[in-house]
């Protein structure tokens, strides 16, 4: 088996940078282990949302003031810019429009009634909160509480009313799931029996707040539908893993995978990569049958942190990277991953890999370790993307950058081979 | 300042001063229990949850063994539904003495302990996820029980008979009247004001902190407080317990319970019972001596780690004995100090030391001497009177599963680790909820190997749905369950674990923005006096 480039993660970086690679003219085989934060994050695109805890309302702006080695420094504000205009175009071409400001922050409303700081919404969760605010849960549905998130938004000043209405009767009565619930919210005629007792939930208000699930496989359109019956603004709130809003948008991916031709396997695992000096000739992974190896002109390593299954917390307080074996600064014992409380920054949230301008790990010297390794998204060092709310910025940032570092790659190759 | 007149006041709402309170009520003693938190907060729900068959003590503390034998035997009887009926065996590592496993056969037959030899082969059969290195196996009859389960049976026979029952009522203070206590000064965690309880006796049940109740009523008693580390593994790898067959050190037993395994544990002497922290090299060495007896927890997931301290008192006379920092030269056998003729304090009794196992014998053992004091003659009834929920039969793994799919409740389960219902939380939060944390122990709610990722905010929905919390309260009570969920959680985060803590902070913190403000406040009320939870920090703590 051979590629061009072989992308190892099926994240927001993963997928961005398969994309971008093979939109590039590249012949790129994508691989991961499983899904990644497309389907555990809040479905938006964050940028940078908080600093030392506070509030950034214009994220842009503040870059400057990260630490040297955040990705955003290393990759510089222009490749920011780039991949979230990309983002835009890509995703509005797969009919999930965002909303939003790059240069500008805003509050996305969660399950708890908090206003999440991020920068670009699926337009079903961006309309603005104003005016009567009414709370709708679906009855059953245990993900999302009327009562719970009215409570948070009351918090911050909205005048709120609380509805549960009963769900027209459907396949999964007993016991379901948001996502079973989006897929019901395909269904045309489950909608247009829903949207009347919406409608009465709603009525008098100027927007209504309902869970992230109005539907799965249609993009918004299910969303715009149901917006059209009950007359009211619809917003889809955050609700906890899995992301259904994420899910859309990892359909999105694929589809554009397909149309490019990229190749892409979930299930296969990288296991580690054959070097020959300072290059890497090959990727092995684990396939459905038998071990795999994948050669390669390049590798982009999109594996994540620790959360991400990218980076291996040792019982000794060591930090492994898993598939090229990367130096990932551990520290004395394990007790350092952590701090003693829950909410605060937790170290190992901000572990990865330190890389150069080009995204090519560095030694401690500074040096490049691998001349056609580059790595991208919640891999890399310097930033906590939870704590921060940068996830999808770096995601799409480092793409960007991997696509401008490619074509030098790319042209050196062609050099090498006319000389 | 309100207050409320009684015969008896137990101080400690742990199994003891519970089981007191029961054996009072049952002989028609008219009798009050205060404890300074919830009831079990204390050593009763940190612990491992075996019901001991007297194995341990076997071959150094007959007295012990001989005791937990006989009380096995009747909490099997009155509180099956409490049990789970696992068997134990005690195997001997070829590194094992031989001739300790001589000891331990005679010890257990001196005792009572009914006790069978098994083949290693045998073992193997019963205990597949056994080291095939084993030179013998011995079968006693331990098994596991639900301290939280115990507690609330005995307190809803208690109420039955009268009793009542003050949580979150710490004591501040005794009203001294010549050589008697006259009344117990406490406060009323939730309403803040104290409250007075006029008593003609009091019991010391307190436990570990029986000599800090000691020194407000002026009596001198010397606790040990002999810190236990445990390690709570994701899944239970073993049918029954597994103990080590050798002189009792760290890491030599096995705790199948609930959905997880236990594994127990070490016995350091500390300055203050309230000292729950856990070193995380004292887990490193408990999976790696477990994992002699039982290789997989070696590459096994560790969910959390815990500390308990357990009640050991020191009598004067003993007071020179060499401990060495290991408390487990100390007996573990329980001690009735009656004050009158120990200090001249005419009407407080202490009951110090013992073991789960054995508390209803304490009580027993207390009750009666405190009723020839105060001339009652009852008889004792509690090892005969069997407790409500005792119907069920005996505790099965599988119960909970086959009630939630026989009462077809799957669709509204809230906590899929433990398979806690919503009908269940909204039962219980009707039934009065101080604080969401108090669901953990009614209801096992976050306990297994999410840790409370998906259930904690359901069960604040449930609450907020019910007119509970107040305005800014609900979030700052789901920041504290996360908090205490979290704190036991540093020392077992590498691996698979630490994929787990990372995606629960990527949904409270990342998804919900729970803000380090609902932090603070959680972390005010902790250090309120409520709770010991900011008595554990890890040793190197890095802030934001």
């Amino acid at each position: 088996m051979r590629a061009d480039v072989v992308v190892v993660g099926a994240g927001p970086a993963g997928l961005a940078a398969a994309v971008r690679l093979a939109e590039g003219g590249r012949k790129v085989r994508l691989i991961a282990r499983g899904n990644g934060f497309t389907h555990w994050g809040a479905g938006a695109v964050d940028v940078l949302g908080r600093i030392g805890g506070q509030r950034v309302e214009r994220p842009l702006d503040d870059l400057a003031g990260l630490a040297a080695d955040h990705p955003y420094r290393v990759v510089g504000a222009e490749a920011l810019r780039d991949g979230l205009d990309w983002f835009l175009g890509f995703a509005a071409a797969a009919g999930l429009e965002h909303q939003g400001d790059p240069a500008r922050n805003r509050g996305q409303v969660t399950a708890l009634g908090t206003l999440r700081p991020t920068c670009l919404l699926p337009t079903p969760a961006a309309a603005e909160l104003r005016g009567r605010v009414a709370v709708v849960g679906l009855a059953g549905f245990r993900d999302f509480s009327a009562a719970l998130c009215a409570r948070g938004l009351e918090r911050s000043g909205h005048a709120v009313t609380t509805a549960t209405v009963e769900l027209p009767p459907w396949s999964h009565r007993r016991y379901f799931s948001g996502v079973e619930l989006a897929r019901a919210f395909d269904d045309q005629s489950f909608r247009e029996r829903l949207a009347p007792g919406l409608a009465a939930a709603a009525s008098g208000a100027d927007v209504a707040v309902v869970p992230a699930v109005v539907g799965l496989a249609h993009g918004h359109e299910p969303w715009a539908d149901l917006q059209r019956r009950v007359g009211v603004p619809l917003v889809e709130a955050a609700v906890a893993p899995p992301c259904v809003p994420g899910l859309r948008l990892f359909a999105a991916w694929r589809r554009r995978l397909d149309e490019l031709g990229v190749s892409w396997q979930f299930g296969f695992p990288a296991t580690g990569v054959e070097r020959a000096g300072d290059r890497v000739m090959a990727v092995r992974c684990e396939g459905a049958a038998r071990p795999v190896e994948i050669r390669c002109d390049e590798v982009v390593l999109a594996t994540g942190g620790v959360a991400g299954h990218g980076i291996e917390a040792n019982r000794d307080g060591s930090l492994t990277e898993v598939v090229a074996g990367l130096p990932v600064a551990g520290f004395p014992d394990r007790t350092g991953f952590v701090s003693g409380r829950f909410l605060a920054a937790h170290p190992m949230g901000a572990a990865g890999v330190r890389v150069d301008a080009e995204l090519r790990p560095v030694g401690d010297d500074g040096a490049p370790l691998l001349a056609n390794l580059r790595c991208a998204g919640g891999l890399l060092a310097g930033h906590d993307a939870t704590v921060e709310g940068s996830r999808e910025g770096v995601a799409l940032a480092t793409a960007a950058r991997l696509v401008a570092t490619t074509r030098a790659a790319g042209k050196t190759d062609q050099a090498v081979k006319r000389g | 300042m309100t207050s409320l007149d009684t015969r008896v006041v137990v101080v400690g709402g742990g199994v003891t001063g519970v089981a007191v309170l029961r054996d009072l009520a049952l002989r028609g003693v008219d009798a009050v229990l205060v404890e300074r938190s919830d009831l079990g907060t204390g050593t009763s729900g940190r612990w491992h949850g075996l019901l001991h068959s007297g194995g341990r003590y076997a071959v150094r503390d007959e007295e012990s063994a001989r005791e937990c034998i006989e009380e096995n035997m009747v909490l099997r009887r009155i509180a099956p539904h409490t049990i789970e009926d696992l068997g134990g065996l005690f195997v001997l590592l070829p590194s094992d003495d031989p001739a300790y496993a001589e000891r331990f056969v005679s010890g257990c037959a001196a005792a009572g302990i009914p006790v069978e030899e098994l083949t290693p082969a045998a073992a193997r059969r019963r205990e597949p996820l056994l080291t095939d290195g084993i030179e013998a196996a011995y079968a006693v009859p331990d098994g596991g029980i639900d301290s939280w389960s115990l507690i609330r049976s005995m307190v809803a026979d208690a109420e039955a008979h009268g009793a009542r029952v003050l949580p979150r009522h710490p004591v501040v203070g005794f009203e001294r009247d010549g050589d008697r206590l006259a009344a117990v000064r406490v406060r009323d965690q939730a309403g803040g004001e104290e409250r007075l309880i006029g008593c003609e006796w009091v019991v010391n049940a307190a436990g570990a902190w029986a000599g800090q109740v000691g020194a407000l009523a002026g009596v001198p008693i010397e606790m040990i407080p002999g810190k236990g580390v445990m390690v709570v593994m994701a899944s239970r790898y073993v049918r029954g317990v597994v103990n080590a067959c050798r002189k009792p050190a760290d890491g030599d037993i096995v705790v199948p319970q609930h959905e997880v395994a236990i594994l127990g544990t070490t016995s350091v002497q500390v300055e203050d019972p309230d000292d729950v922290s856990v070193d995380p090299a004292e887990v490193d060495r408990m999976i790696d001596m477990c994992a002699q007896m039982v290789p997989s927890l070696s590459g096994g997931r560790a969910l959390r780690a815990f500390a308990g301290s357990r009640p050991l008192y020191k009598p004067p006379q003993q007071a020179d004995q060499a401990t060495a920092g290991d408390t487990r030269a100390v007996s573990r056998t329980f001690t009735v100090l009656d004050h009158a003729e120990r200090d001249g304090l005419a009407n407080l009794f202490s009951i110090v030391g013992g073991k789960l196992t054995t508390c209803r014998q304490m009580a027993e053992k207390l009750v009666d001497q405190l009723g020839e004091r105060m001339g009652v003659s009852v008889p004792c009834r509690t090892a005969e009177e069997v407790l409500p929920g005792a119907d069920h039969g005996s505790h099965r793994l599988a119960g909970p599963l086959a009630a939630v799919e026989q009462e077809k409740e799957y669709g509204t389960l809230l906590c899929e680790c433990e398979l806690v219902t919503t009908e269940r939380v909204r039962e219980t939060v009707a039934g009065g909820l101080v604080e969401l944390e108090d669901l953990r122990r009614r209801l096992r709610l976050g306990f297994g190997p999410c840790q409370a990722a998906f259930c904690a905010w359901r069960a604040a929905a449930v609450v907020c749905e019910q007119g509970g919390g107040g305005d800014r309260d609900l979030l700052a009570g789901l920041a504290r369950f996360l908090q205490e969920r979290w704190r036991g959680q540093h020392a077992t985060v590498w691996g698979d674990q630490a994929r787990q803590a990372l995606l629960n902070h990527a949904i409270y913190r990342g998804i919900f923005d729970l803000e380090a403000d609902h932090q603070d406040e959680a972390s005010a009320w902790a250090s309120g006096g409520l709770d010991w939870s900011q008595a554990v920090a890890p040793r190197s703590t890095r802030e934001e």
